[in-house]
């Protein structure tokens, strides 16, 4: 029994072994100067991209195989790096892992069919695309964040003083503590988690097929607000000041008004999912 | 005169604008960037080299569009046509431009509230009847089965996925064109068909991608 256990022992550290061989490192440092942009361009394999001390753009990457390999450009001002898929490679050779460091005022673009992709504690632009890609935004200030996805689903948090663009045919969209001047999400199937108190002078938007809308809002929060769904229901639990619209409120499908000061200006529109306007 | 009157007016102004719209682009930034980006793509489009004709996507994209909207009918016959050539380079960037323009084309359509007569040829349902649900089957037009073939010599491990998306926002734009028409003075409802469009279009970008499989 004991020897058994000894061989299982073994042929585990072997094969982990021989699977750490077949992964290589690489590492890249680019100097560059303020607000630079960084491009990321991953068919296979997660990006993270956290903030690094001084001008500098660190890049760590795991390569899974050698059908993949990594290119690189720089300018003053700009770093883009992308993975050069070889000859036969799959989405499991093809595979690469980032770990990147940049200048917290830096803008990234980054491009990953099945990610997932990961940005946190950055001031810049950042404009985040993937297929079936996972996409986590943390702890932004400021800044546009544009995202798109066909099926990957979308996690902002800590999000101040955001221009938001969101665009997802089939992926959840959650946002918790987001705030900014705008805030749109366009969802087809998948459903819109909103839970915040809207700024104080913010347009927000989001707006699915039939995908479910649920937004959280503490009772202090300041907006005007109108919900619709063609198909579905919407509720609120708040109770709203009537104001005039362009269309009949009808209580089960719509209804319209404001709350406190009216400062932002909240759409929540499905055309057959379910809406509803929770208190926190 | 407001946003929603400058739209309306818009595809019918020629070079120059009335003093009434040049007012309101002098104040209104949205309309001047709307009115820049047109003047942009139109610029751009005349520095295309006559030798270099655009992608047959391009013209698929459109045609379809101005099928389904019943602007132009299904020919008697059909020509063969030579193979679709390799999207080359040089014209990928008119990929995100046709679909740009047929957000623009179907968003200006609806605003002017003129649908009716030009879809008089498809069966019109009962008002707010949604049909998406019950048509998972429906027939795909010609553009996204060439981007789903497309996509299947790329990467055929995606091509469920953009077939699953590309079914989901047809129904999307189905619904949504049939609640704009039935509310052509609903303004949420031309909200709805934008944010269709916009899916598609940007199921179609990404498809198109060069930097992705």
């Amino acid at each position: 029994m004991q020897r058994a256990t000894s061989y299982a022992v073994v042929t585990i550290l072997v094969l982990a072994a021989l699977a750490a061989a077949e992964t290589t490192r690489q590492e890249m440092h680019f100097k560059v100067g303020r607000r630079a942009s960084v491009s990321i361009v991953n068919q296979y394999g997660a990006i993270s991209i956290k903030p690094g001390p001084g001008k500098v753009v660190a890049v760590t990457a795991i390569l899974y195989s050698g059908k993949v390999e990594i290119d690189h450009s720089k300018s003053r001002r700009r770093v883009s790096v992308s993975s050069h898929l070889l000859e036969g490679a799959t989405a499991e050779t093809g595979r690469v892992d980032y770990e990147v460091l940049v200048p917290s005022d830096a803008s990234v673009t980054l491009h990953s069919t099945t990610g997932p992709l990961h940005v946190e504690k950055l001031r810049g632009d950042m404009m985040l695309e993937g297929t079936t890609a996972s996409v986590d935004v943390r702890d932004v200030n400021s800044g546009h964040i544009h995202i798109k996805t066909l099926d990957g689903p979308v996690t902002l948090t800590n999000v101040s003083d955001g221009h938001v663009e969101i665009t997802s045919v089939g992926g959840d969209v959650a946002l918790n503590a987001v705030n900014g001047s705008v805030v749109h999400v366009n969802s087809g199937s998948g459903k819109i988690h909103y839970d915040g108190d809207f700024g104080d002078a913010g347009d927000y938007s989001l707006t699915s097929h039939s995908g479910d809308i649920e937004a959280i809002a503490p009772a202090y929060a300041s907006i005007e607000v109108i919900a619709r769904s063609v198909q579905g229901t919407v509720e609120k639990d708040f109770p709203l000041q009537p104001e005039h619209t362009s269309f009949v409120p009808r209580a089960g499908s719509a209804f319209a008004g404001t709350m406190g000061e009216a400062g932002s200006s909240v759409k929540l529109l499905s055309f057959s999912g379910k809406i509803h306007l929770k208190k926190r | 005169m407001t946003c929603e009157e400058f739209k309306r007016v818009l595809p019918e102004l020629g070079s120059g604008h009335g003093i009434e719209q040049e007012e309101h682009l002098r104040s209104c930034c949205a309309c001047s960037d709307l009115i820049a980006d047109l003047n942009a793509i139109s610029q751009e489009a005349r520095l295309l080299q006559s030798s270099e004709d655009p992608s047959p996507w391009v013209w698929n994209s459109i045609e379809v569009t101005l099928r389904q909207e019943g602007l132009i009918r299904q020919p008697q016959f059909e020509h063969s046509r030579p193979p679709a050539p390799a999207l080359g380079w040089r014209l990928r960037w008119l990929v995100p431009l046709a679909a740009t323009l047929l957000i623009v084309f179907g968003a200006l359509i609806y605003q002017k509230g003129t649908g009716q007569p030009q879809i008089a040829q498809q069966p019109s349902p009962a008002a707010g009847v949604v049909t998406a649900d019950l048509q998972p089957a429906e027939v795909m037009a010609g553009e996204d089965l060439q981007l789903l073939k497309t996509v299947s010599e790329r990467t055929p491990s995606m091509r469920d996925t953009y077939e699953a998306d590309l079914r989901s926002v047809n129904a999307y734009i189905r619904d949504a064109r049939q609640s704009a028409e039935s509310n052509p003075n609903d303004e949420v409802a031309q909200q709805y068909l934008r944010s269709a469009y916009e899916q598609k279009a940007m199921v179609y970008e990404m498809a198109l991608d060069r930097s992705l499989p």
